[in-house]
């Protein structure tokens, strides 16, 4: 009897102290080879690349990337029709870049540079009747579309364009038996779209519709006899999760009720020692996706030597203060 | 990158590759630049879509070329709105190549929404059969939730029929108890009443009592014995077999937390019994270390 645990076992050879200048090399190597086949390959996201970047050096207090050129590329990629923002030029608009974008304006407090009032317009027509939120004009239903335009629209203070009401209606019907949520509903409870919902929750002031002690369970229970987190019951641990687990226990009020020096133990060893970065798992090929929530997940765990982070925008707590916006965060 | 291990290559090797990468970019890039050339309000072209096929065949990721595919359907459905059955025909090939996009990559969001937004646009959908693939995606990966999303799409489409349902949860259930998709499917079915309380309560217990340390079925277990409906002398009699399980299996937590559950139910102004729920989540303190505090909030909230 007994089931095989999924989970990693964590070598003897691992580091153990956050290695901040491969970071920053890993970090500027990937923002500067441009014509590679990977990174050509990589261009449908390149702008959440680039958020992913950016706000990592950010947090780990270097900015070497010239902020112009950043400034212009975004502009270049504002649809002058519909006024959404693509992830790359000759790419289409959609919801995940227009928030990267503005995102990374807000870090550069350059959002003056694209046509805010067109981002408005856009993200509100992409709300349907039943209050959810499409990723672009091409109809995909997902909590995550719900999330992006919530954030978006809370970063350039334009929340009171759509049906607020309505929109956390919808993420209501996304709640699940677990007290998780899923991309719709009915939908099975995943850490990533749990942290969509809650952190939509946190910027709307409404986590009073959560079920907070039986999410917060199910949430610390993603926590491994190796120290990472998985996403979902039975599934491997992953340094993003880390991200989206710890950020909605932070927002909950219950951060402490994981083990953090068996996490940060765990985020650690996934650092590359060679070339920087985080991976997923030790071993395995580090990019700069994991290597935000990585660092992100470090500093909720109150590492002193990266900049404090806004649990419910992944951004530097700075720039969210700057902005005077106060996502509700419970006790 | 998940799950992309990294392998140590010689010098040669690397070489070997870049030059294989140099052709691929290249192709690449001529292939973007002739679609994009191509792409136009009203009208496409046929050999630009061959290519886009071509590149989503490498990568489904990029959602601008499902883009450009969708408004050259559209242009289509125009061209043919009186030869049914020429346009049913181009939709069906359209819909076998989602399905070797989706053959190559099953978590890429693209290639499942692509092929819900063709049926949604065919003038006769055979849902049924998009039944069949679900089935058979859930066979390789049955925790996929791409594949579970797009079944309930197809569900909201087509109707749902509770008995076939139920059916289907029982059966993947018995498949794999270990299936935390299948148990929640299960929660999303039906409202409970007495009736089909006990039912799942058997269901569950079951689950359980063949394997304590898999937690999937833990958390279809606490949400059963939440629910408002539920008897008192039933919660009496899963607490005792929750003991003879737990004295073949003493170092389960979940067993111990199950019964802490049931505890702080039945009893809630026992004070003979607050000493047994306190030590058992000093139990709990040992056995589960990582979610120490956990315990400790749990006492505390106890006590107060």
């Amino acid at each position: 009897m007994g089931s095989i645990l999924k989970d990693v076992e964590l070598k003897e050879n691992i580091p153990t102290t956050i290695l901040f200048a491969k970071h920053i090399e890993f970090l500027i190597d990937y923002g500067q080879q441009k014509d590679t086949y990977e990174t050509v390959m990589t261009d449908y996201l390149k702008m959440s690349g680039m958020y992913w970047c950016l706000t990592a050096l950010e947090l780990i207090k270097a900015s070497p990337f010239p902020k112009n050129d950043v400034v212009e590329f975004i502009k270049s990629c504002q649809d002058p029709e519909c006024g959404g923002i693509s992830a790359s030029t000759n790419h289409d608009p959609h919801l995940l870049y227009t928030l990267s974008a503005v995102q990374i304006l807000c870090l550069y407090d350059s959002l003056d540079a694209i046509d805010v009032e067109a981002v408005t317009k856009y993200v509100a027509s992409l709300q349907q009747p039943d209050g959810s939120f499409a990723g672009d004009k091409w109809g995909e239903i997902d909590t995550r579309f719900s999330f992006c335009a919530i954030a978006t629209l809370s970063l350039i203070k334009k929340l009171d364009v759509i049906n607020v009401d309505k929109a956390v209606e919808f993420v209501k019907s996304c709640m699940n038996f677990d007290g998780g949520f899923g991309s719709r509903p009915q939908s099975e409870s995943h850490a990533g779209l749990i942290y969509c919902c809650i952190a939509f929750l946190s910027i709307t002031g409404r986590l009073d519709i959560v079920n907070r002690d039986n999410l917060a369970w199910w949430l610390c229970e993603r926590q491994l006899p190796s120290g990472g987190l998985n996403g979902r019951p039975e599934k491997l641990p992953d340094v993003c999760y880390s991200w989206w687990v710890l950020s909605s226990l932070a927002i909950l009020g219950r951060l402490h009720w994981i083990d953090k020096n068996a996490l940060k133990k765990y985020i650690l060893a996934c650092q590359d020692l060679e070339s920087g970065g985080f991976a997923d798992r030790p071993g395995d090929m580090p990019d700069p996706y994991h290597t935000l929530f990585g660092l992100a997940a470090l500093s909720l765990l109150g590492q002193e030597s990266i900049e404090k982070v806004n649990a419910a925008f992944c951004m530097p707590q700075s720039v969210i203060d700057r902005l005077q916006i106060q996502p509700q965060m419970l006790k | 990158m998940h799950g992309r291990l990294k392998v140590r290559t010689t010098e040669e090797q690397r070489l070997l590759k870049e030059k294989e990468n140099q052709k691929k970019l290249v192709a690449y890039k001529q292939g973007m630049a002739f679609i994009l050339s191509t792409r136009k309000k009203d009208s496409y072209d046929p050999e630009a879509f061959a290519v886009s096929s071509q590149i989503l065949h490498a990568n489904p990721h990029i959602y601008t070329l499902w883009n450009y595919r969708k408004e050259s359907i559209l242009l289509e459905i125009e061209n043919y709105k009186d030869k049914e059955e020429e346009l049913v025909k181009f939709l069906e090939k359209e819909l076998d190549f989602t399905e070797q996009c989706i053959l190559s990559s099953p978590k890429c969001y693209s290639s499942w929404y692509h092929r819900y937004w063709v049926l949604k646009n065919h003038p006769v959908p055979n849902w049924e059969k998009e039944f069949k693939l679900c089935a058979k995606y859930l066979s390789v990966d049955d925790r996929n939730l791409h594949c579970w999303d797009y079944r309930r799409l197809i569900l909201n489409k087509t109707g749902l029929c509770l008995e076939k349902e139920l059916e289907f949860s029982t059966e993947r259930l018995n498949a794999n108890f270990s299936n935390y998709s299948s148990w929640h499917y299960r929660s999303t079915l039906r409202t409970l009443d007495v009736e089909s309380l006990e039912k799942e309560l058997n269901l569950v217990q079951s689950a359980v009592f063949t394997d304590p340390y898999d937690t999937s079925a833990w958390f279809y277990f606490r949400w059963i014995l939440n629910h408002k409906e539920i008897l008192e002398e039933k919660l009496q009699e899963v607490l005792e077999s929750l003991k003879q399980l737990e004295e073949l299996e003493p170092d389960c937590k979940c067993i111990l937390m199950a019964k802490c559950w049931i505890m702080d139910t039945l009893y809630v102004k026992d004070e003979d019994q607050k000493d047994d729920i306190n030590e058992f989540y000093q139990k709990l303190k040992q056995l589960d270390p990582l979610r120490k505090t956990r315990y400790e909030d749990a006492i505390k909230q106890k006590n107060s």
